[in-house]
């Protein structure tokens, strides 16, 4: 196995670039006197963090549970799916076209349909980050799941394997990779469509989500409050799409080229 | 054809269809699985219980001589080793026929060597028909009781013939005079055949 | 020769950039939501020629629902722009400097409406009992929060329509009393409406908005700009007909029928005593002292800002 850098040297270099792209732009704003309701400084970000630490823990949960729930379900869903489409070419070619459809629905659009049939709420926001992270669950995974190697398939049908045998034992496993692939792009889009449907259904009050933060902070134009939800709700995908990636290092360790660099 | 993966265009093919094993010119082992896994395969797939076919995968493994890599993952395999796992994959059925499509080609001349030499033992072991596919002479030389040689596309039978050399094969054979005799039959045979 | 050449450059030159001050230029009157009766008089000055009569030449643009105007004025984006009066004094907080000149609403159209068969009597039920408010948060949404409490009621995103009203008996929804309300009985639903206002929040609503420093170096567009909206607002009051066509032209989601219900409901929330006497559109510093005094207890905005920094009434 090849060298994988310590984890400092891992680390440092982004934090660097980090660091010195907030200092600039807290330079620029201060420099160029720019506006706080267009751009906040950094500071003040930071400050609206220090002292609200726990309110945004709550919104962080509140949001991140929706996430969580979504992605789940996405993926389940998603690779049920897919399961099912690879069983028969009749189903896939009547199906697989609507999948689509999940991938290109605007929310905004059927919001008020998730308001009347779920509630506002965590339920709405979930299914709404269910609806935009469930496609490239679905593709990748078939992708996965029709592209397994045609000898592996022959031993097995030589040694007599059942249908099911041959979905559990070689092909699942076999497409590991792909679904990985699948749920890294999944997690993001979770975070993304979760906070778009804060946006649009989630509900106000005591722990309320960061979506809800940010249209919140947006119309009363506290832009400090507003960065500080956004950059909140980045490293919630960020911390996600590590969880995958983890799940995806521990599951294909022995044996995917690609986990071995 | 034989394996039941294909279709004469004439003629028919007539044996028993139970155990039969096959082993690819690629190893093809299940990369998520370990060696040992990988070997109790077949048994798994024909409902064998769990400690019966690791049992059963265990022996055939230490008979090929990879008792201490059991536990290893093919990525951690040369490729010598993972044809080595391969076939005792196809072993650990006790087939009555095993086929073999140059399964040796992709190695290297040593590698391969040795592993003609273990085959014949385990053949001598096992007693089962063996059916090898090769393209080189002293490989077929070296293995066979009998070579059958094929033309090209459509293929036809060019010569059949039994090969005369003692039944114990040994690597200090290669060197004998015999040896390249009979080599030599294969390569006019084959030249006949526009191979 | 060059003397000459000189003087015609310099000419040239002068009237390029004073040609602001002729007013030949285009300007943009941005509105905050769809052409609906809260807008009749900027149409009526616009189809019976009111703009061009003061030198100005308006095209009417409609923003994104929910945008906020005011950042469009700030940036300049748009010279002219409609919002609520707290919006400007958040927008002056936040460090933009915009003013009002001309207010639409002497009393605040927005309200709750809520389905009569829940027998509600006041805002205080609505907020006291189990069900979903869809509303955005605004600083009226803030003051009803504070003086009802947080109630049992689960507050969520508006979304524009009333198609979650309609489905749903046990939700309540903002609305703008001129609006929503006409839309839903059309709809053969039961609605009821609460004013706001008669809760103690009356800001200036459908202010028209530009930047101080327009009202500084060209006070003469800013007064031709509120005479026009003065005259077309007159005329929309007396006859909204030709103004409601062309807002129905590109607004076909309500019918023509509504454009005039809602016309006449919103007259006396427009015309009163007060602007009998000052004009249509006039404002006093009393109220906007009053709306940022709320504005500051609701903690909308951190420090108070002076009534008469925030407007202007060009006479």
């Amino acid at each position: 196995m090849t060298d994988r850098p310590g984890i400092f040297r891992q680390i440092l270099p982004p934090l660097m670039v980090l660091i010195a792209a907030t200092a600039a732009t807290e330079v620029w704003v201060r420099l160029f006197h720019v506006r706080m309701f267009l751009f906040p400084r950094p500071s003040s970000v930071l400050r609206f963090m220090a002292a609200h630490p726990a309110d945004l823990l709550v919104s962080l949960w509140t949001t991140a549970k929706a996430a969580l729930i979504g992605f789940l379900a996405s993926a389940v869903v998603g690779v049920i799916a897919a399961i099912a489409l690879c069983g028969s070419s009749l189903v896939r070619r009547a199906f697989y076209p609507y999948t689509v459809f999940f991938q290109t629905v605007p929310i905004v659009a059927i919001a008020p349909l998730l308001v009347i049939w779920f509630d506002a709420g965590l339920t709405s926001v979930a299914v709404s980050a269910f609806i935009v992270s469930l496609f490239p669950v679905i593709a990748n995974t078939l992708a996965g799941l029709m592209s397994t190697d045609a000898a592996l398939e022959d031993l097995f049908r030589l040694y007599g394997a059942s249908a099911w045998a041959r979905l559990w034992k070689l092909k699942l496993p076999a497409a590991t990779p792909n679904i990985v692939t699948g749920l890294r792009v999944a997690a993001g889009l979770a975070v993304i469509g979760t906070v778009v449907g804060e946006f649009l259904v989630g509900v106000f009050g005591a722990g309320e989500g960061l979506g809800v933060r940010i249209v919140s902070a947006k119309k009363m134009g506290r832009t400090d409050e507003l960065f500080a939800a956004v950059l909140i709700a980045s490293l919630l995908g960020l911390a996600m799409l590590a969880a995958v990636n983890l799940a995806g290092r521990l599951l294909l360790r022995h044996w995917h080229a690609s986990e071995q660099d | 054809m034989i394996a039941g993966l294909d279709q004469p265009t004439a003629g028919s093919v007539e044996l028993d269809r139970r155990g039969i094993a096959f082993v690819f010119q690629d190893a093809h082992l299940l990369p998520w699985r370990t060696v040992l896994d990988n070997a109790a395969l077949p048994l798994e797939l024909m409902g064998v219980s769990r400690p019966r076919r690791l049992e059963a995968a265990r022996g055939a493994l230490q008979q090929i001589g990879l008792a201490d890599a059991m536990q290893r993952y093919p990525a951690q395999l040369s490729g010598g080793m993972k044809m080595r796992v391969s076939l005792a994959r196809a072993l650990v059925t006790e087939p009555k026929l095993l086929l073999l499509d140059e399964p040796f080609a992709a190695l290297d001349e040593i590698t391969r060597q040795k592993l003609d030499e273990q085959l014949r033992a385990l053949w001598a072991a096992h007693g089962m028909t063996v059916l090898f596919v090769t393209h080189s002479t002293a490989e077929a030389t070296f293995l066979a009781d009998r070579a059958v040689i094929l033309t090209r596309r459509p293929a036809r039978i060019v010569e059949d013939f039994r090969i005369d050399l003692p039944g114990e094969r040994t690597a200090a054979l290669r060197a004998d005079a015999r040896f390249a005799a009979v080599t030599r039959l294969i390569y006019n045979a084959l030249e006949r055949g526009g191979a | 020769m060059k003397i000459a050449t000189g003087l015609l450059i310099g000419t040239l030159l002068a009237g390029l950039v004073c040609g602001c001050d002729r007013g030949g230029d285009k300007i943009e009157l941005t509105l905050d939501w769809k052409p609906e009766p809260e807008f009749g008089g900027f149409f009526a000055a616009q189809k019976a020629g009111a703009f061009a009569q003061h030198g100005l030449d308006v095209s009417i643009k409609t923003a994104g629902e929910g945008a906020d105007t005011w950042q469009l004025v700030a940036t300049g984006k748009t010279q002219f722009a409609t919002t609520a009066a707290d919006q400007v004094l958040i927008a002056r907080r936040g460090g933009a400097d915009v003013i009002a000149f001309f207010a639409v609403y002497q009393t605040f159209p927005q309200g709750i409406m809520v389905h009569k068969a829940r027998g509600f009597t006041g805002l205080a039920d609505v907020f006291a009992h189990q069900g979903t408010l869809l509303a955005e948060d605004n600083s009226w949404l803030h003051f009803l929060q504070k003086k009802f409490g947080p109630g049992q009621v689960k507050i969520s995103g508006y979304s524009g329509g009333i198609a979650e009203f309609l489905a749903k008996p046990d939700l309540s929804q903002q609305c703008f009393v001129t609006s929503e309300p006409i839309l839903a009985k059309h709809q053969a639903s039961d609605p009821q409406t609460f004013l706001i206002a008669d809760e103690g929040f009356n800001p200036y609503t459908t202010v028209v908005i530009c930047k101080g420093d327009l009202w500084r170096t060209n006070p003469n567009r800013v007064k031709a700009m509120a005479d026009a909206c003065r005259q077309g607002w007159r005329s929309y009051l007396d006859d909204p007909a030709p103004a409601n066509q062309a807002m129905h032209a590109q607004n076909p989601d309500m019918d023509l029928s509504t454009f005039a219900e809602a016309a006449a409901a919103q007259k006396p929330l427009i015309e009163t005593d007060q602007t009998r006497s000052s004009g249509l559109g006039s404002m006093t510093a009393q109220r906007w002292d009053a709306l940022a005094a709320q504005l500051v207890e609701l903690g909308v905005i951190d420090k108070t800002i002076q009534g008469e920094d925030c407007f202007v009434n060009p006479q």
